[in-house]
């Protein structure tokens, strides 16, 4: 990868060595070079380029040496512009500064090792005016291996798009849809589209911001309708859209978001993730639907559950990353390889919020999935329970109160169910990791493991 | 999946409308060129029969309608994405917004048709 970015200077004298070091230290780290280069070019004639040290006196000697081998009092025909022809209005006399110029250097190169300048104790680079005071443009390219925005500034840049993309939708659609997304959420797929950005040769953290929030948007349009299919009260500690606002706002919430969000990626007019997003819906919807069925055989088995996990969370959590890819002209192989390891964090993520929800942290009621017979992977473990499965299936066919709920969760936690699927998921975890070797990813790849990671390692 | 196969999988919507609605916007596509004219006509169907499942600036539908209907509206989603034609894709975004709002409205249930057939004649 290559950033551009520029440097503005203002120099003070007509002779003027100004220390860039602390500014191009601060673009290596704003840009998140970790181990590359940056190359510094002048954008003038008469500023030039040096590495030496920042000792007062010396600069003092250096300007003096520079005055004593090209004297401003020699003639230069640079000057005499009865001579010249097509003279600028504000052409200076300096033919001093060009001449002092041949001496210095109009680029440089500095290493970065480590997210820092790789210079010796006593370097620092310096502008070198030579036709001061003016202000001054130097050209910055970094090259090499940049480490992905850190967490809390891909999540600022989430929350800012979303709230950019929510502003000024119609009342009616957009105040509920600004409530559900302002109660949170583990933005897990758009920051799998910002990191997975980065992992071709076309960057532009405008676009890809874009379609991480048409990701998220596409999330929250299902999570309305599916909130009124399951009659569910809350979401994240608030009321649901459909218990807010009623069923026919919901639906019409739902409809205008699952839209919108299609229009946003088809805007950004890249066909391959238009084409993957359209998939992705389809297998969540097709999943949707399976997953209202197989609740009359509940509480299922394990394939019935993989097949709704793969296409209810894993599809859009798989698609996400492979979007960002193509997004930023991955190549084949890599945007295979986080196929791969979307497919596994998709099913590593239900997996764990299965367990979560038979714990007392994890924000919902306690046995909500119990209560709406969501398919549940501890569930269906320990109905296949040789001594306690029994009364499991039994208690499952009567009525639930809270009783029976809470019997139920005793008996799935002393069956070893939950553990069991914790092991699965940590099994996953450890495939999704083991996809991302061999492979260039642009220095994304600790991120990417840490989310794999942090998809298991949850209590909420 | 050709078109004629997309509609085999979704049989029981055959029944539920999807034929005369898929009769209505073909005249409507004809300028979109054949590889690609069947598959913009039964995207817009499956708009309109979507929005009808689901019941859109109507009465609450059933859980299983307004999945079906979500299907339905993928399904067209990614038929649109086939074509790989963007204006197609952004004018069908445009016009399931523009009802959704009339719906949120409580203006009753919005004209799908002449919304979807202006949003194919826009891309012309």
């Amino acid at each position: 990868m290559i950033a551009n970015q520029r440097l503005h200077v203002q120099t003070a004298r007509s002779t003027h060595f100004v220390d860039l070091t602390s500014q191009v230290q601060q673009e290596v780290e704003r840009a998140g070079l970790q181990s590359g280069r940056v190359y510094l070019q002048s954008m003038h004639t008469t500023l030039g380029l040096a590495v030496n040290e920042n000792e007062p006196l010396l600069l003092a000697d250096l300007e003096a040496m520079l005055k004593r081998l090209v004297p401003v009092e020699t003639t230069y025909l640079h000057d005499d512009f009865a001579l010249r022809t097509n003279i600028p209005a504000d052409e200076p006399i300096n033919g001093h500064a060009h001449a002092r110029h041949l001496l210095l250097q109009p680029s440089l190169t500095v290493l970065v090792e480590n997210g820092g300048l790789l210079l010796g104790k006593w370097q620092s680079i310096f502008a070198v005016e030579l036709d001061g005071p003016r202000r001054r443009e130097i050209a910055l390219q970094l090259d090499g291996e940049f480490a992905p925005r850190d967490a809390d500034s891909g999540r600022r840049l989430i929350e800012i798009e979303l709230e950019r993309q929510l502003h000024g939708d119609p009342k009616l659609v957009g105040d509920p849809m600004r409530r559900l997304v302002a109660a949170g959420g583990k933005r897990l797929r758009p920051f799998l589209v910002l990191l997975a950005a980065h992992l071709g040769p076309v960057r532009d953290p405008l676009r890809a911001a874009t379609l991480a929030a048409a990701v998220e948007l596409i999330h929250a349009a299902t999570l309305v309708h599916d909130d009124y299919v399951d009659e569910s009260p809350q979401r994240r500690g608030k009321a649901t859209v459909a218990a807010a606002e009623g069923p026919a706002r919901a639906v019409a919430v739902g409809d205008y978001y699952f839209a919108k969000a299609t229009r946003l990626i088809a805007e950004l007019g890249n066909p391959d993730v238009t084409s993957t997003i359209a998939i992705a819906m389809e297998a969540i919807c097709r999943a949707q639907i399976d997953d209202l069925e197989f609740r009359g055989h509940y509480p299922g088995d394990e394939t019935t559950y993989l097949q709704v996990v793969r296409g209810k969370t894993g599809a859009l959590i798989t698609a996400a990353g492979v979007a960002g890819a193509q997004l930023a002209g991955a190549e084949p192989e890599v945007v295979e390889r986080v196929r791969r390891y979307g497919d596994a964090i998709g099913v590593a993520f239900q997996m764990t919020d299965d367990v979560v929800d038979f714990s007392e942290q994890s924000g919902k009621p306690l046995g909500q999935d119990i209560r709406e017979r969501v398919l549940s992977l501890p569930l269906i473990y320990a109905t296949e329970d040789r001594e306690l499965g029994e009364e499991i299936r039994r208690l499952l066919a009567g009525p639930m109160a809270d009783e029976q709920v809470r019997r139920v969760i005793s008996l799935v936690a002393q069956s070893g169910a939950l553990s069991r699927v914790n092991n699965q998921a940590r099994g996953l975890v450890r495939e999704a990791v083991a996809a991302l070797e061999g492979v260039e990813l642009n220095g994304v790849k600790a991120t990417l493991v840490d989310i794999a990671h942090s998809v298991v390692d949850r209590d909420a | 999946m050709s078109p004629q196969q997309e509609l085999e999988s979704i049989e029981s919507l055959w029944k539920g409308g999807i034929e005369e609605a898929l009769a209505a916007y073909r005249p409507a596509t004809s300028f979109i060129g054949e590889a690609h004219a069947e598959r913009v006509a039964l995207a817009a169907a499956l708009v309109e029969v979507a929005l009808h499942l689901q019941r859109l600036g109507g009465e609450a539908p059933s859980p299983p309608d307004l999945l079906r209907g979500d299907l339905c509206l993928a399904r067209a989603s990614r038929l649109l994405a086939q074509t790989r034609q963007q204006p197609l894709q952004v004018a069908f975004a445009r016009a399931i917004e523009d009802l959704a709002v009339q719906a949120a409205e409580g203006r009753g249930a919005p004209a799908a048709r002449p919304r979807l057939l202006e949003a194919i004649a826009s891309a012309r």
